[in-house]
């Protein structure tokens, strides 16, 4: 366990920066993804709907490993052999992309279901007053629906923290992937998956301990 | 009614659908500036959907609303423009729970640019004062009563300076020992010459307070009078049979 940490635990250290960064690059877009599809979800616009339900649909019926084959290796394949330009992505792009979709897809979900749980009265008097569709779903709807939605969404977060560990296939440099070059050099499992499994406890009791500390500070005006 | 007044609302061979359900069939009448109008009748019988299409909330399947000159079922028209003169009052208040009573009346007034910020807090005081509750400025929806949020959604709608207010079913949902005191404020708006409709049960109130009572029933307006002809001396059967159940 000593020899892990003096001697790899720098390693292991960059190796948990690199995870945090592809999280980070991979929630940043899946919350775009996931507001757009999300409002697209509860619009009135049958075509809008449906775009919202194939987009989720197809998402979540592909698993991320698949997905992130598909991405990294199937389109520049695809870019280079049938429409005859060269394409690459780097690890960190292609796994931006996997986590942006797959996380962004289940935000969608979230997102639509949590505004759904407002009652329709509160977009109904917004309207009355004259307030335009979108200016009643940022003012009135949407701080409301995001109370109920915190708690789902750093769920999500914290999965998708956890499935960085899937795009280790890809070849990128994050904790399993780092943590199975230090096994296979020093044949201490037991020790390098222990410390691997603190420093993902770590980061996610982190994103815990924050996200109460804003769910405390949204719950104004509630019993 | 004097016809010399000018017309607020006119409707005319109103039809609204759900799927294929008729729930309006064939709703035609005008209502007057200053008039009072009280729409009674059975439950299903369309009257909380007829004063719902005359702000589209409801999409009318067939026939037109004009109000202010304003063709309502026209697309060209800007629906939000004609909804800054209609308020509306529902019968599950429909306070904004994240806001103080304050932000609920001032909310839409600033953010449509109707008024500056103190503008609109400075009318937002007088109307509460004027449904008797301004020492509640600062107070959440969930600390009220059910009797001083209906008059606080009273108060947001006359905040956008209507000329026409509507009420879906105001006291339905009140305590019976608060039903008062919204009608009390809702008195007060017709003396000082709003023009009403009003969906209600509260026949004392129809009695009192209407210029008009139209009952409706299946989705027409099957009469429609003084609250003395509907009320006291009803025509028809149907009007008749339900006065008897409810009175």
């Amino acid at each position: 366990m000593v020899r892990i940490i003096t001697q790899y635990g720098q390693l292991l250290l960059r190796a948990m920066g690199q995870t945090v960064l592809l999280a980070l690059c991979g929630l940043f877009f899946a919350c775009i993804l996931g507001i757009l599809f999300g409002i697209l979800g509860v619009m009135k616009n049958r075509v809008c709907r449906a775009i919202d339900r194939v987009f989720v649909d197809v998402i979540r019926g592909v698993p991320l490993i698949v997905l992130a084959y598909f991405v990294y290796f199937g389109v520049p394949y695809a870019m280079k052999n049938i429409l005859g330009i060269p394409f690459t992505l780097s690890a960190l792009q292609a796994g931006t992309i996997c986590l942006a979709l797959n996380c962004g897809a289940y935000m969608a979900e979230i997102i639509r279901a949590g505004i759904q749980s407002v009652d329709k009265g509160q977009m109904e008097a917004a309207r009355s007053l004259g307030m335009p569709w979108w200016r009643s779903m940022y003012r009135v709807v949407m701080p409301q629906a995001i109370r109920t939605m915190i708690p789902s969404i750093i769920n999500q977060f914290i999965i998708t923290l956890k499935d960085t560990s899937i795009l280790s296939v890809i070849g990128f440099p994050e904790l399993v992937n780092t943590a199975k070059n230090v096994v296979a050099n020093t044949f201490l499992s037991f020790q390098t998956w222990g410390v691997v499994a603190v420093m993902y406890l770590i980061i996610i009791e982190l994103l815990t301990v924050a996200s109460r500390m804003l769910e405390r500070r949204l719950n104004v005006g509630r019993e | 009614m004097a016809e010399n007044r000018k017309i607020k609302i006119h409707v005319s061979h109103l039809k609204k659908n759900f799927k294929k359900l008729e729930v309006l069939k064939d709703i035609s009448t005008d209502v007057y500036e200053g008039e009072v109008v009280v729409v009674i009748g059975p439950s299903g019988s369309g009257k909380s959907t007829f004063l719902r299409c005359l702000n589209h909330l409801e999409e009318v399947t067939a026939g037109e609303i004009v109000i202010d000159g304003m063709n309502l079922t026209d697309k060209k028209t800007d629906i939000n423009k004609v909804r800054e003169n209609i308020g509306m009052v529902f019968q599950h208040f429909n306070l904004f729970p994240h806001m103080n009573v304050m932000r609920n009346l001032t909310l839409a007034p600033v953010d449509l640019k109707k008024a500056g910020k103190d503008e609109a807090a400075a009318r937002a005081r007088k109307m509460l004062v004027k449904v008797g509750m301004e020492d509640k400025a600062d107070a959440y929806p969930n600390q009220l009563s059910g009797g001083q949020k209906q008059r606080v959604a009273i108060a947001r709608a006359l905040c956008m300076e209507p000329d026409i207010m509507l009420f879906d079913e105001p006291t339905s949902a009140l305590d019976p020992e608060m039903v008062g005191e919204v009608l009390q404020v809702m008195k007060q708006l017709a003396a000082d010459g709003m023009t009403m409709v009003i969906v209600t049960h509260e026949m004392g109130f129809a009695r009192e307070v209407a210029d008009r009572v139209l009952f409706m029933d299946g989705g027409y307006i099957v009469e429609e009078g003084t609250p003395q002809e509907v009320l006291q001396h009803p025509k028809e059967p149907r009007t008749i049979d339900f006065l008897n159940k409810v009175l």
